[in-house]
């Protein structure tokens, strides 16, 4: 049977099991959206800006490990993307970005919301494609699908000239196809034996968890691994979650804003064994200093990160799962328990020494405590998103993450706005958990817009603001580093954020004193709506213990 | 520094060349040669020379073959391999005795008349890039506009 392009596109879709699809409509994308119109399977969340739907679709992909969908038309509304693609791609999110084009026969000639989105998504996406004939287009939909979540995941994104959404072609769905990419997922035999030799004879070794470990579903494995070797494990912010953080050897995450017990194991540890980790320098801090005693083992399904920043004694190109595996497997007869035991105690002793403290009394209210009160309101199974900045690094250092994908922050490129978006993807993708947005003011303000995306849809979002009237993280900096001049940091004593949520028809509340942000919390989410929990925190509060950039991670202000 | 070749197999697709240059125009590295061929099997050959440390180079072949449409980085040792570049020349209008001075100094490197027409000639030449360069220094005089090819690689290996 003959169908149009934009028929099969969204038959495409549902053969890769999409169901829900983030955007906004257009005149470039127009024929599309009238075939949605009829669509009953697919569920389309219409937002209020194109960059919400990009960061939606990341957030739905990090909660679910599906890949997540934003729609949009040409122009402006596909370049309104680019931030969200970036950030997808800066993190190895799986999303799927489809916009209008004008027609292939005036490509070029500068027609009314014509952009090169080509050129301009090359290189912030893992591949991308311009739909040239309506024949082509369950192939390329099905290798988009295939290259954003093979291997190392990324977003792929697909422009769609409005006459191949008319024209019609007779075509199978879905299109066979081979991706012409060789992606190692096995280790090889050698590294593992390599690395097993290597840490065999560690007497304080380390895990350290990136997201990869999340993207691969290798936390069993992780925790596995780690309770065999009776080693601890540190992770970076996108690996919150690989285990579970009041395990007896988590410590926690590392770097900048790390914990410091984290930091000062990395410093003293003889084998580091990193995993799904790319060494950001947000993690590392001085690369010269990082883990200065040990011999690292750097597994990785991309070999570009192999040797990218640090040079491993063993570089094992694989899955994480699958190597965490393999090595478990290895070590089983091999390991002899006990060696470790002085490390173990030092290990605890640092974490009973170091624990930070977060049960201040203070009015205005110490971030610490409110983060304590999300947590113990929230329990293990609440979703928690951050913002980016000041509020992002308190949830980082302070918030206990019990499962992999229940915390989600943009971490590489740091996209303020992100947040709130983000936990409208993760709402969508797992309805049955309460989500919250752990927000700064700043941040929030970004895309604040979608809290009528929220209304209309029924997505019942937590924001909790964590108000300081600051960009915070940038005025911590300058008190630090520049004399306490504020430039251009105080943003001011408006809005009203609970009046704000009310315009939209989102709850909306305050919460000023010790007890009253768990308690409002739990009112936010019984109400069953989107809400918006405005709590004014103490303005002068800094993200502390800290690494300067570029210091040293045994060198920590506090 | 020194120069590394790359002869990279890549899907002959339109944007490929944009997707490889601008990975190195990322980090700032300058393309001295790049050169495209389409081989027996349809796909294409890309062959590019930059220079650049050690370390930068073997990041560049895995970021490269990192991308979808590329298939293989080769790398070529240019000690083990065939490299040849042509020039096509055209002189500025010369009277007869100068003429011939270019002439004879053009056999003398080698290069090949193609025609001479109203007192401007235009002749080629091909070999080693280093070769080429000299001669093209040295016939430079009479000289008006020179069309080269880039170097083409050949591993012997």
């Amino acid at each position: 049977m003959e169908l149009t392009g934009s028929e099969i596109l969204w038959k495409c879709l549902k053969a890769e099991g999409v169901k829900h699809m983030f955007g906004i409509p257009g005149g470039a994308i127009i024929h599309a959206y009238d075939v949605l119109y009829s669509e009953t399977e697919l569920q389309h969340i219409l937002v209020r800006h194109e960059q919400a739907a990009a960061h939606a679709a990341d957030g739905y992909a990090r909660a679910s490990g599906k890949p997540g969908v934003c729609v949009t038309t040409s122009g402006p509304g596909a370049t309104n993307l680019v931030t969200g693609i970036l950030n997808a791609y800066m993190d190895s999110s799986p999303v799927i970005a489809i916009s209008g084009q004008v027609s292939t026969s005036l490509l070029g000639l500068d027609a009314f919301q014509e952009a090169d989105m080509l050129s301009v998504m090359l290189p912030i996406t893992k591949h991308n494609f311009i739909v040239q004939r309506v024949e082509d287009l369950p192939k390329i939909v099905r290798q988009a699908f295939l290259i954003a979540t093979s291997g190392r995941p990324g977003p792929v994104h697909i422009d769609l000239p409005r006459n191949v959404q008319t024209a019609k072609a007779e075509v199978e769905i879905p299109a066979k196809v081979e991706i012409n990419k060789y992606i190692r997922l096995e280790p090889k035999p050698y590294e593992i034996l390599q690395a097993v030799n290597l840490l065999v004879k560690a007497e304080r070794p380390l895990i350290m968890a990136g997201g990869g470990v999340i993207l691969s579903n290798a936390s069993q494995e992780l925790v596995e691994l780690a309770e065999l070797l009776g080693a601890p494990v540190v992770t970076t912010l996108q690996g919150k979650g690989s285990i579970p953080e009041d395990h007896p050897l988590s410590l926690g995450m590392l770097g900048m804003h790390g914990r410091m017990a984290a930091n000062l194991a990395v410093t003293e540890c003889d084998l580091l064994l990193a995993v799904g980790t790319r060494f950001s320098d947000r993690s590392t801090g001085d690369v010269r200093f990082f883990a200065p005693r040990a011999k690292i083992i750097h597994i990785d399904v991309d070999p570009v990160e192999l040797g990218k920043i640090v040079k491993p004694e063993v570089a094992i190109r694989a899955d994480a799962k699958r190597a965490l595996r393999k090595l478990i497997e290895a070590l089983v007869s091999r390991w002899q328990k006990g060696k470790v035991e002085e490390w173990g105690k030092r290990i605890q002793q640092m974490k009973r020494e170091l624990a930070p403290k977060m049960d201040y009394d203070n009015v205005p209210l110490k971030p610490q405590r409110v983060i304590k009160e999300i947590g113990e309101t929230l329990g293990p199974d609440g979703i928690v998103v951050t913002e980016v900045g000041q509020c992002e690094m308190w949830a980082g250092h302070f918030y206990c993450v019990r499962k992999p994908r229940h915390f989600i922050a943009s971490g590489g490129l740091g996209t303020m706005g992100f947040g709130f978006p983000a936990s409208m993807g993760a709402k969508v993708a797992r309805p049955e958990c309460t989500v919250v947005n752990i927000a700064g003011d700043g941040s929030f303000l970004m895309n604040s817009q979608e809290l009528a995306t929220c209304v209309v849809n029924k997505i019942a979002v937590v924001n909790c603001i964590f108000n300081n009237r600051y960009l915070g993280m940038v005025k911590q900096w300058q008190d630090l580093f520049f004399g306490k001049r504020r430039s251009q940091t105080y943003l001011g004593e408006s809005p009203d954020f609970v009046r704000l949520a009310e315009a939209y028809g989102a709850w909306g509340d305050r919460a000023e004193r010790p007890g009253e942000v768990g308690e409002k919390l739990k009112e936010a989410i019984d109400s069953g709506k989107p809400a918006v929990l405005d709590i004014p925190i103490d303005p002068d509060e800094h993200v502390l213990p800290m690494v300067p950039a570029g210091g040293r991670l045994d060198q920590m202000l506090t | 520094m020194k120069t590394h070749i790359f002869s990279i197999l890549c899907d002959n697709v339109p944007g490929v060349m944009m997707r490889v240059s601008r990975c190195f125009t990322r980090r700032q590295i300058n393309i001295d040669s790049i050169t495209v061929g389409i081989e027996p099997s349809g796909l294409a050959r890309i062959i590019l020379s930059f220079q650049a440390e050690d370390q930068t180079a073997e990041h560049m072949r895995k970021v490269l073959e990192r991308l979808i449409p590329i298939i293989q980085v080769e790398i070529i040792d240019p000690s083990r391999a065939v490299v040849r570049e042509v020039a096509l020349l055209k002189t500025r209008r010369m009277e007869e005795r100068e003429l011939m001075e270019f002439v004879e100094k053009l056999e003398r490197t080698g290069g090949k008349m193609i025609e001479i027409k109203d007192g401007v000639a235009t002749a080629e030449l091909s070999g080693e890039h280093f070769k080429v360069e000299e001669a093209v220094r040295e016939l430079s005089p009479y000289l008006r506009e020179v069309a080269r090819s880039g170097q083409v690689y050949l591993s012997k290996e």
